[in-house]
């Protein structure tokens, strides 16, 4: 056979690069493509159909009826030819074309005695591939054919740039999420560089504060509190925000008194009262005491609102008042409101005031300071719990604000439990790890105050030492540590050691996601610095009645098998039973076959313990587990499944736990 | 009444046989799709109720060979947990006469189970 000469295009670098950027070659074969080669074999009634790309050397097929293979070298294409041309290249018969009649997919191999071929080509009109119809007898188009195979190409030509943007948009997503990320731990990290030293302003002051000390002096300390205090919940509202918008914001669902809480919330608020305001709680007689929801919320949200109303009300009264509003056999829905007489809000900057940074007025800023955040964390905090705030206002005259919060109805063993935190403690003996000599200095005292002991360890590994010679009751845990820090100390104590001493974090870095992880390694309990010393001795007083009786943080929910069982106690058991056969066993084996990259199995158990985890109603691990089945469908891990499999493991245990105990 | 139920998680299926049984159907129970399948072409029942994925043989290739191989109008209530609607329309696609998501009430499914086997006698 003649050596032919090969048809290259005159601009075939730029050809090359025009086929790059599509990222077409190589890739899965998809719908879109298949379906239009379908479509040029129905309309031009060929057996033969593919659309393809060429690049240096080979044809590559994106989609194929007919052919069998992926791709075939350049030079014994036909196609080679059609990309030399700007229109169709139709050859009705190729044993009577001098070009082609010797070809060997003529004469051998495909036997092709039909071709018809269009180009396709970029907007910048680059022919990057072609769509070709193929018999092997003659034929020949019809003109709605051809319009149809080159209104065909135009559509596969689209896709390919639809492919493109879509690249791109990926890209922008990611660079847009980078960015919030390092946003939000922007905020986290200032935060902690600004609660750091905070922390030891508090501290020492409401130690100095307990000293004797004489008028002037009194007076110039608690100036110093309530700035310090100020400056706190400033800081406070900016990583607020920011956890609320990275979603890490958690709405709780634990036991409390709410009578007590809005009495606290009255007596923090009654010494800002301005001599002119008259300022009253009232409570519906109905309202229940005990209720399970979030407290530190519910207590942010009104100390917010009522803290404004104070602020803006120079004579006349502010009224906080709770009503209940509904009743179900297993919620209270309670009617919240803050009411005062103060300058009020103009009609038209109603909408706006729940906007960030945004008062009514400018100059309301300058006469009453304040960040403009605090309303919007309102506003979100009372989304978080599925409600709605609402205001009503008259310039002039005074503003109303309200909200109606769901909360589920108490059972007796709960109350039992949060009331048990009243009991005394006795003389409990407390491990500090803490390397930061001030904040070790601040805390011995505090405890000394408590009336507790304290031994002091300046690392996790000093602590371990400490903790393998004398009897603690309980660990105060910094996690920044030179040697071993807090999280490693832990785990070393909880795995190595066996221990299961109550850990109380300590940690001023508020960072997102460090909560869970503190959880996850195994400590009870997290206290963020600046500590108040009341959230302190609540933290020990909650983890020390935890040694008694565990609260359980992950608590399965019976209501669904109640219902499926119909009341059935031995059956519900019977199904109790095979959770706690089933579950652990298989959490160990999707541990495995995550660490094998074994996605097959890995999709098969979490679509399984989905459903079991879904039976009792524990919807954050059913989640998580639907998370990772799509993670195996995809065959991609992120570094977070490890941390989600982590939780689970240990969720699971603490189910069985949960189980065992009621059983 | 007499129902198929195909799901391969082993408490949902004991508890929905369960919850079923105590409201007065026949239940036979299958984690195997192909089992369940086999149990299908044996003997004549009322309603298939059956998960998607399952091990031996998948809900949609139940639904399929039962409407076009065996030819037979039973109905078919499928049990989605992907909560995509995909995989909705497909089941429907398919010749199933309900789909319900996971976690399946068991009132809701009750109601369905009636309303189909109502429309059947008529």
């Amino acid at each position: 056979m003649n050596k032919k000469e090969l048809p290259v295009p005159y601009n075939e670098a730029e050809r090359l690069a025009a086929l790059k950027r599509y990222n077409i070659l190589d890739t899965l074969p998809e719908h879109a493509f298949d379906d239009a080669t379908k479509l040029v074999s129905y309309i031009c009634g060929v057996p033969i159909a593919h659309i393809s790309f060429i690049d240096e050397s080979r044809q590559w097929f994106k989609s194929e009826i007919g052919i069998g293979v992926s791709e075939v070298p350049r030079e014994i294409s036909f196609c080679q030819y059609t990309i030399m041309d700007t229109k169709m290249v139709e050859i009705p018969d190729t044993y009577l074309n001098e070009q082609f009649k010797d070809d060997p997919n003529v004469v051998d191999g495909f036997k092709i005695r039909f071709y018809a071929g269009i180009p396709i080509t970029t907007p910048d009109g680059h022919n990057i591939g072609t769509l070709c119809a193929i018999d092997q007898v003659t034929k020949e188009l019809n003109d709605n054919q051809r319009n149809a195979l080159a209104i065909i190409a135009k559509h596969v030509m689209n896709h390919l740039e639809l492919g493109t943007k879509h690249i791109e948009l990926n890209g922008q997503k990611k660079i847009a999420e980078r960015a919030v990320l390092a946003k939000d731990s922007f905020l986290a990290n200032m935060s902690h560089e600004i609660r750091t030293p905070l922390n030891a302003i508090i501290g020492f002051t409401d130690l100095l504060a307990q000293t004797k000390l004489d008028t002037v002096q009194r007076d110039y300390i608690e100036s110093v509190q309530i700035a310090g205090e100020n400056l706190l919940l400033i800081i406070n509202d900016i990583l607020d925000l920011s956890k609320i918008e990275s979603g890490n914001l958690v709405i709780e669902s634990e036991p409390f008194n709410l009578k007590k809480t809005l009495k606290h919330v009255y007596n923090l608020l009654k010494v800002k009262v301005p001599s002119d305001v008259e300022f009253n709680l009232f409570l519906d007689a109905d309202m229940p005491e005990m209720v399970i929801g979030d407290q530190g919320r519910l207590n942010q949200i009104l100390v917010n609102l009522t803290g404004n109303a104070l602020k803006f009300t120079q004579e006349g009264e502010v009224t906080v008042s709770v009503k209940l509003v509904n009743e179900t056999d297993d919620h209270y829905s309670l009617k919240f409101s803050v009411k005062d007489t103060g300058i009020g809000i103009p009609e038209n900057k109603l909408k706006t005031i729940f906007k960030r940074f945004t008062q009514a007025e400018q100059s309301t800023t300058r006469r009453f300071g304040g960040t403009g955040l605090g309303l919007n964390i309102v506003k979100q905090l009372v989304e978080l719990q599925n409600a709605e705030i609402h205001v009503k206002s008259r310039e002039g005259r005074g503003s109303e604000f309200f909200f109606v919060l769901d909360y589920k109805k108490a059972d007796y063993a709960e109350i039992a439990a949060a009331s048990s935190l009243e009991e005394n403690l006795g003389k409990l003996k407390i491990l500090l790890c803490e390397d930061n000599a001030l904040n070790q200095k601040l805390v011995k005292n505090v405890i000394y105050n408590f009336g507790f002991e304290l031994d002091i360890a300046d690392n996790g590994q000093a602590g371990i030492e400490l903790l393998s010679k004398n009897e603690y009751d309980l660990i105060l845990m910094d996690l920044q540590m030179p040697v071993k820090d807090g999280y490693q100390t832990t785990e070393f104590i909880r795995n190595e050691m066996n221990s299961h001493i109550p850990i109380i974090a300590m940690t001023a870095h508020s960072l997102v996601g460090e909560q869970e992880r503190c959880y996850s390694v195994g400590m009870n309990a997290y206290v963020p610095k600046p500590f108040k010393q009341a959230v302190l001795l609540q933290a020990i007083k909650i983890v020390m009645s935890k040694e008694n009786k565990e609260i359980f943080k992950w608590k399965p929910d019976y209501s669904f098998l109640d219902e499926m069982s119909c009341g059935d106690a031995r059956f519900k058991q019977e199904m109790i039973d095979l959770f706690i056969e089933k579950v652990p066993l298989e959490i160990t084996q999707l541990e495995k076959a995550f660490n094998n990259n074994d996605y097959e199995t890995a999709k098969k158990l979490s679509h399984n313990m989905k459903t079991s985890m879904s039976m009792f109603m524990l919807d954050d691990l059913t989640h998580y587990l639907a998370i990772i089945e799509d993670e195996a469908i995809l065959g991609q891990f992120t570094a977070e499944t490890a941390d989600k499999i982590n939780v689970l493991h240990n969720a699971v245990i603490e189910v069985v736990e949960y189980f065992k105990e009621q059983g | 009444m007499r129902i198929v139920l195909a799901e391969d998680n082993d408490i949902l299926r004991k508890s929905l046989s369960f919850f079923l049984e105590s409201k007065g159907f026949t239940v036979d129970q299958f984690s195997d799709g192909q089992e369940a399948l086999d149990a299908i072409k044996e003997n004549s029942y009322d309603l298939i109720l059956t998960d998607i994925n399952m091990p031996g043989g998948s809900g949609m290739e139940i639904t399929q060979y039962v409407r076009e191989t065996i030819g037979s109008n039973i109905p078919i209530i499928i049990f989605t947990s992907s909560g995509i609607e995909q995989t909705e329309l497909d089941s429907f696609d398919i010749g199933a006469n309900e789909f319900i998501a996971k976690p399946v009430s068991p009132a809701v499914l009750l109601v369905r189970i009636n309303k189909l086997l109502n429309s059947q006698i008529k």
